[in-house]
């Protein structure tokens, strides 16, 4: 199982000179799994230039967390969309009031758009997420609604051993400290138990998000306390806010580390998603496991 | 794995009631009494933390609630198994028992629907109230 963050941004993109190393470009991962199959965790405008890299070949899967336009943005710069041959599914949350695809179709249209989801050439399938794990590739997959402003998931990835989590959009400590609650009241705390890799949501520092509450989103001290409870060997914190330039970023991991290990975790498990950075889970396992 | 969590609605009812003045309970599916506030504690004269989770049985031989007359109301008339079986929404008025005596309360029960599969629980909200009411 390896990653590589194609953007970590989150609300909207924050190109510029003071934001170069963790990037400006908002959410999207590329998981690839051990049989080569290729998972996207969100469509933000980091997969324009996952999708310029060109691998073409299998079926592309796209496991969008909510339709909020930080999360979507890139789809209509993903090149794949304009190629005949490609073949996409889209997997996101239920609506009860409009499809997946027309909820999209909302923002791949006129006015906002000079195309209409119909005209991409491309094989598009669209999905709601189900309700029950299912299998893609050699990884199963669960979706499950968290703490966000609208329809939103969080997804757990488990191919063999190992098992990543995906909560961009998280705000669990909403109206109840996370400490205090038992776990079966804790937004999130089943997909993320015991994950090798949590990403996770951590738009605020604590100093910042009195400002933000209710707005989805967790602070510093809520997305460690979050991954803490749920056990979770390894953090990326992700979603950085537009206003956090690197300097300010690198004051925030820094504090993540030590407040991680105030809680009794190993300081070098916590760190910021930066764009362009890539891991490799199963890698990193074997040689833990050989030293 | 087996889940350890609660529906993200539930989760949400709970924080919103955690954090009100108005005396609440939140039940399940099932309707088993899952939590209720702090001021639903003061009104019965228990902390949830006291008494914690309980099936409908149990919390009816806790608190009633009873009628005018002082006979108990069965659980299929109250407004907790209406949100809960129908999804639909009920009001009424009845007395509960409290640690001190019994008060006479109006009770409103809102259904807590998420998906087609039906209903995953209910808020029900209370106002003490004087002796005019009726069941």
């Amino acid at each position: 199982m390896r990653i590589k963050i194609y953007g970590a941004r989150g609300s909207v993109p924050a190109p510029g000179p003071h934001m170069n190393r963790y990037g400006g470009n908002t959410s999207c991962i590329q998981l690839t799994l051990a049989s080569g199959q290729r998972l996207i965790l969100d469509a933000g405008t980091g997969i324009r230039t996952l999708g310029a890299a060109g691998e073409a070949g299998e079926r592309i899967h796209i496991l969008l967390t909510h339709l909020h336009l930080d999360h979507i943005q890139g789809l209509m710069f993903f090149a794949p969309c304009f190629h005949s041959e490609a073949e996409i599914t889209i997997w996101g949350p239920s609506s009860p009031g409009a499809s997946l695809e027309a909820r999209i179709g909302r923002y791949i249209s006129a006015p906002l758009s000079p195309v209409e989801v119909r005209e991409l050439p491309c094989s598009l399938e669209f999905h709601d997420a189900p309700a029950s794990e299912w299998e893609l590739g050699s990884a199963s997959v669960r979706a499950e609604a968290v703490t966000h402003r609208g329809p939103t998931l969080g997804y757990r990835i488990t191919e063999g051993d190992l098992t990543l989590c995906y909560i961009p959009d998280h705000e669990p400590a909403l109206g109840a400290p996370i400490e205090g609650l038992a776990p079966e009241w804790i937004s999130g705390y089943d997909l993320a138990r015991g994950a090798d890799l949590l990403i996770h949501d951590c738009q605020y520092t604590d100093a910042e998000y009195p400002d933000h509450v209710g707005w989805g989103h967790s602070a510093l001290g809520d997305a460690l306390a979050f991954g803490h409870r749920v056990g979770a060997r390894r953090m990326l914190l992700f979603h950085h806010d537009p206003l956090h330039s690197d300097e300010f970023l690198d004051r925030m991991g820094d504090a993540a580390r030590a407040r991680w290990a105030d809680l009794g975790g190993d300081p070098g498990a916590v760190e910021l998603a930066a764009e362009g950075a890539e891991l490799n889970l199963a890698a990193e396992r074997a040689a833990a496991a050989a030293s | 794995m087996k889940s350890a969590q609660r529906p993200l609605e539930l989760i949400l009812a709970r924080n919103l009631i955690t954090s009100i003045t108005t005396p609440a309970f939140l039940v399940d599916h099932r309707g088993h009494l899952v939590f209720y506030n702090e001021a639903a504690g003061a009104l019965l004269g228990r902390p949830f933390e006291e008494l914690g989770h309980m099936t409908p049985d149990e919390w009816l031989a806790q608190f009633g609630p009873f009628d005018e007359r002082g006979e108990p109301i069965a659980l299929d008339s109250l407004p907790t198994t209406h949100a809960v079986r129908d999804g639909r929404p009920m009001h009424a008025f009845f007395r509960i028992r409290t640690a001190r005596s019994e008060q006479m309360v109006e009770a409103s029960a809102v259904p807590i629907v998420a998906s087609e599969e039906g209903s995953s629980g209910a808020m029900i909200f209370f106002w003490p109230r004087g002796e005019e009411g009726s069941a």
